[in-house]
């Protein structure tokens, strides 16, 4: 999945056979593993691991397969800024693409808040060094809420609000992106 | 002696169901309602060989934070900075699900919270650990102990942390370049400026309806989501939901002003502390 400059691949690999230390006996049990683009995985990468691992669970029909184990492994290519939206929305198309039942999609929108309080959608790292904070929202596709958020910086209420509409908007057309690959996807078989 | 063993109850049949009924009543099962917190306690400079710390409690939840003070010298690329770094364990003491050995990955991710949560909100200026610009800075090891895990462990974290940082002292130094010795002075005198106060807050979303406020470790498994909210003052410092059900915008805006009321709280709590500390 390529936004501008910043390029992400995912794979998923599932239902496979677990672990036994893993093993759940009602529902499949999900793990992402974030690869940074050079040196080992850091404390730091745990965290998207954690957020994406999360948005991936609710978003799949994960009790259709109990006792498996879906692993959704991801590696950073390029990073040119909104690297953690970019991450949630290869994952989201490579778990499309692979069959597994889900609940609905996720579409992820990274926003930042300039020095002048401005809000600027889906900012590159140039722009981000400028920035008070910066926001990443996933929506679902069903009823358009929020999945999961992760902020830095501080803000008012008002500028979360804002920011959180905003992105919204914008998700709808990560939604048609993906309506329009399944079709070119689904018309070559 | 005999140990008396648990009637084997619901409660551990079938949680789940257990918990809905109780809902359904809109109470928990600890008695509190959907949206009440629980008692906070906290206690500062109990440790004396640590340059500062603080013990809170939330409900059952414990956190020891310890800070130690170190001299080092400054990163190239930051010669006016000092170092602040957190570090959350979570030992096998506090709750059956961690294991010994390296820091599991929830302590991780508590870990990196905590270092966000501290640039965030610019709670210290990493300028002011720094003694001489390029040869000498403070580096202060922050060490946040869960000694009993029942949930809300990210809210004990901050609280502990802002208060054990409200209560360091720093050691005067004296720093002669040409000779590149150190003289600390044993007097500890100046007290460390902290600029803000960040105070979280969690929630729980319970069969992707109900919001639990400052959930006990019971009500966190069970759950399917989980929220928390940092406020510093009345801005929103962090709104951290790493997956979990969708919310609605509404849903966010209750959370965020339940926050806001809970930080005011928090804060004259940890001023009655800190007063009856110095006294």
């Amino acid at each position: 999945f390529i936004a501008g400059d910043t390029a992400v691949v995912t794979a998923v690999f599932g239902p496979v056979e677990v672990k036994p230390q893993r093993i759940l006996i009602d529902k499949a049990c999900v793990e992402a593993l974030y690869r940074p683009k050079s040196g080992l995985p850091c404390v730091h990468d745990r965290m998207h691991e954690s957020l994406l691992r999360n948005t991936c669970e609710t978003s799949l029909l994960a009790t259709l397969h109990p006792r498996t184990s879906i692993s959704i492994i991801i590696q950073e290519m390029q990073d040119s800024g909104g690297l953690l939206a970019c991450a949630v929305n290869s994952a989201c198309l490579a778990l499309m693409s692979s069959g597994i039942a889900m609940k609905f999609l996720v579409a992820a929108v990274s926003c930042m808040i300039s020095q002048e309080d401005k809000l600027l959608i889906d900012p590159t790292n140039k722009q981000l060094k400028d920035s008070k904070a910066s926001l990443t929202f996933v929506f679902d596709s069903v009823k358009k809420n929020t999945v999961a958020s992760h902020t830095t910086g501080s803000f008012t209420q008002i500028q979360y609000q804002e920011s959180l509409m905003k992105c919204r908007n914008a998700s709808d057309n990560i939604f048609s992106l993906y309506r329009d690959m399944v079709k070119k996807y689904a018309s070559r078989i | 002696m005999s140990m008396e063993k648990e009637p084997v109850s619901g409660r551990t049949i079938h949680p789940v169901k257990y918990y809905r009924d109780f809902l359904a009543q809109n109470v928990r099962p600890d008695g509190r309602s959907l949206q009440t917190f629980r008692p906070v306690s906290i206690n500062v400079g109990s440790i004396k060989t640590a340059e500062g710390s603080a013990i809170v409690k939330i409900g059952n939840t414990t956190v020891v934070c310890g800070i130690k003070a170190e001299l080092a010298k400054p990163k190239a690329e930051e010669p006016n900075f000092g170092y602040l770094v957190p570090n959350v364990e979570l030992p096998p003491l506090c709750s059956p699900k961690f294991r010994p050995g390296p820091p599991s990955d929830q302590a991780q991710v508590s870990s990196n919270f905590i270092a966000e949560t501290l640039t965030n909100s610019r709670c210290i200026d990493l300028r002011d650990l720094c003694i001489v610009s390029e040869h000498l800075a403070w580096v202060l090891h922050c060490d946040l102990i869960c000694l009993d895990h029942d949930g809300s462990l990210l809210d004990a974290c901050v609280i502990a942390l802002v208060a054990a940082l409200r209560t360091v002292e720093l050691p005067h130094v004296l720093y002669d370049a040409e000779a590149e010795k150190t003289v600390v002075s044993a007097e500890k005198r100046s007290k460390l400026k902290v600029h803000s106060e960040p105070v979280a807050t969690t929630y729980t979303i319970f069969d992707d309806e109900i919001l639990l406020t400052d959930p006990t470790n019971e009500e966190e498994s069970l759950s399917s989501g989980i929220m928390t909210v940092v406020v510093q003052g009345d801005k929103l410092c962090s709104v951290h939901k790493p997956g979990g059900s969708p919310l609605t915008d509404a849903q966010l805006q209750e959370c965020i002003n339940g926050a806001m009321k809970r930080a005011e709280h928090i804060n004259k709590l940890i001023n009655t502390a800190l007063k009856s500390h110095e006294t």
